[in-house]
């Protein structure tokens, strides 16, 4: 040794608040270059728990997704709320004249459009190319099978009740032969909602649980591998957060790196189904884009990434590392 | 009054067996003295209660003047720091570099790289290893492998030094080598208690000698010889 300072010296109090807080801050430099390393030199093994974490974390989001769209799509078909209004057949054009301008009379109604036997044959010839059978049961028949139809747009803020009510009085109109109120798709799309939310919810805590029971097992393995150093650090004066603070950084780590996997998983899966649902939704006259994929949800899936590591940390370090308290 | 001391302390296991009966001391802040006696006399038991590693069944275990138990979870880490401990086997991390293994105790403390590094390797020059640093543990002689245990030990530059049979797997020569370095590091100031059961090399090192048997502190004598300074 060539410098005597200090060497005979014992100061058994804890050090100035200052020297911790340097020490407090190398400390977790440190740690956050080891763990770079650590993950790094273990790129594999590293990347099959952030895709279990991440694999975890889609499902949650994407019924997340799922749920805000459902939302928005129930929201626009409510302000399409109305009702189908069909003719008996054959009923005299004075009398369909006749409803017509009674029906644009009414407060509620926004727009009423009507669909004349001859056009309801001919959207249904249109709709007959598949099927050669059908086809061949129009042509074979002489006289048009088909009512007239009205179709009524109500106001936005019309309620389900007042719906029903319309379409109570309207069928007792001379000539109706039924009334249908399209708000019932509304009422399923909402029970669907209703259904995919407690599912998704019940589904989602299982995946998430999930989630921290990868990093748990992740976190305690790198601990068994460092137990030969923890032992040392206990030794020679490590603080019981020093012990635990690089298993707390493989927990953020890992749940970080599963988070940015969840997200990139989602957006595969948003981007394969985007064609074909954006087609669906306009086939129902619906030009809704899919919503949710934001920064906030990106933000979101990190930051539960991250608090589940962390939770899978804490749990590892509190069933193996009880025993280093007294740096034993 | 004494820089060690224990008062009246046992020890007793779960299993009911005494690692230490009614065992009392004191050694003297700077000097160097060794505990001797056979496996399971309770040379270890008495290291772990002055690292605080394990607690006294009854008795005081007291050093400058502060029994360790008022010290409690939140200071005892700081205490430790000021305590270089040497084990039989080492205890490297084998896939740490000599200067990583070395420097493990500093990384605890307020001190940037450069001075960890700085320190490095005067402990490294100390134990002759300066050429070593960059090398793994498996790349070195037990001699060798002890020596850095050794500088791991004092690169916090201790108060007390504690070695436990650090000599049990080396040839008489790096023996003597070792002990050759606890008396430089006593002249230092640091106070140094080694526990060995190789009473052939003690009894050359010129000083204090505690006998433990069954427990029990048996002897005690001062012996004056070659190794009192180096």
């Amino acid at each position: 040794m060539t410098e005597s300072q200090g060497m005979s010296g014992l100061s058994l109090d804890r050090p100035p608040l200052q020297k911790r807080l340097l020490a407090w801050f190398w400390d977790h430099k440190r740690v956050a270059a080891e763990t770079t390393l650590f993950v790094s030199q273990r790129l594999v093994a590293s990347f099959l728990v952030w895709l279990m974490v991440g694999m975890a974390l889609t499902l949650p989001g994407l019924l997340w997704i799922a749920q805000s769209n459902l939302d928005a799509f129930a929201g626009q078909w409510q302000g399409k709320a109305g009702l189908t209004l069909y003719m008996k057949v054959g009923a005299p054009d004075a009398q369909i004249s006749s409803l017509a301008a009674s029906l644009a009379a009414e407060d509620r109604v926004q727009q009423v459009t009507l669909i004349t036997p001859e056009q309801a044959l001919q959207e249904l010839r249109g709709q007959t190319d598949d099927s050669e059978f059908l086809r061949q049961a129009l042509d074979a028949i002489d006289t048009n099978p088909l009512p007239a139809a009205f179709s009524l747009v109500l106001d936005d803020d019309a309620s389900y009740l007042q719906l029903e009510a319309l379409s109570r009085r309207l069928l007792t109109e001379p000539g109706v032969d039924d009334v249908v109120i399209q708000s019932t798709w509304l009422e399923r799309l909402r029970d669907l909602s209703e259904l995919a939310r407690r599912g998704g919810t019940g589904l989602s805590v299982i995946l998430l649980l999930a989630a921290v029971l990868v990093t748990f097992a992740s976190v305690r393995l790198a601990i068994e591998s460092r137990l030969g150093e923890l032992h040392i650090l206990g030794l020679v004066g490590a603080t019981s957060g020093q012990m635990r603070r690089p298993f707390l950084y493989f927990g953020a780590a890992y749940g970080l790196g599963g988070g940015m996997m969840a997200i990139m998983l989602i957006a595969v899966f948003l981007n394969s189904i985007e064609t074909p649902m954006r087609s669906l939704l306009l086939s129902y006259q619906l030009g809704i884009e899919l919503a949710g994929f934001t920064g906030s949800f990106l933000l979101a899936v990190l930051f539960l990434g991250w608090l589940l590591g962390i939770l899978g940390a804490l749990l590892a370090m509190s069933q193996r590392l009880g025993g280093f308290s007294r740096g034993s | 009054m004494a820089f060690l001391e224990l008062q009246h302390v046992t020890r007793r296991f779960d299993n009911g067996q005494e690692g230490l009966s009614d065992v009392s001391l004191g050694i003297e802040q700077g000097t160097m003295a060794f505990i001797t006696g056979h496996s399971g006399a309770g040379k270890s038991t008495l290291l772990k209660l002055l690292i605080g590693v394990e607690a006294p069944t009854s008795g005081r275990v007291v050093v400058d003047g502060c029994d360790l138990r008022s010290l409690g979870a939140k200071r005892m880490p700081w205490y430790r720091r000021q305590i270089g401990i040497v084990l039989q086997d080492h205890n490297l991390l084998p896939d740490r570099t000599v200067f990583d293994n070395v420097a493990l105790p500093l990384q605890l403390s307020p001190l940037s790289a450069k001075d960890i590094a700085r320190r490095v390797r005067g402990a490294l020059s100390t134990v002759d290893l300066s050429d070593k640093g960059s090398l793994f543990p498996r790349h070195l002689s037990t001699g060798e492998q002890q020596r850095v245990g050794i500088a791991r030990a004092v690169v916090t530059r201790p108060s007390i030094i504690l070695a436990d049979e650090p000599t049990g797997n080396l040839d008489p020569f790096l023996s003597r080598q070792v002990m050759a370095l606890f008396h430089q590091f006593r002249d230092l100031g640091s106070t140094v208690l080694v526990a060995s059961h190789d009473i052939d090399l003690i009894k050359d090192q010129g000083c204090r000698i505690l006998h433990l048997s069954q427990g029990s502190l048996v002897q005690d004598t001062q012996l004056a010889g070659a190794g009192e300074s180096s």
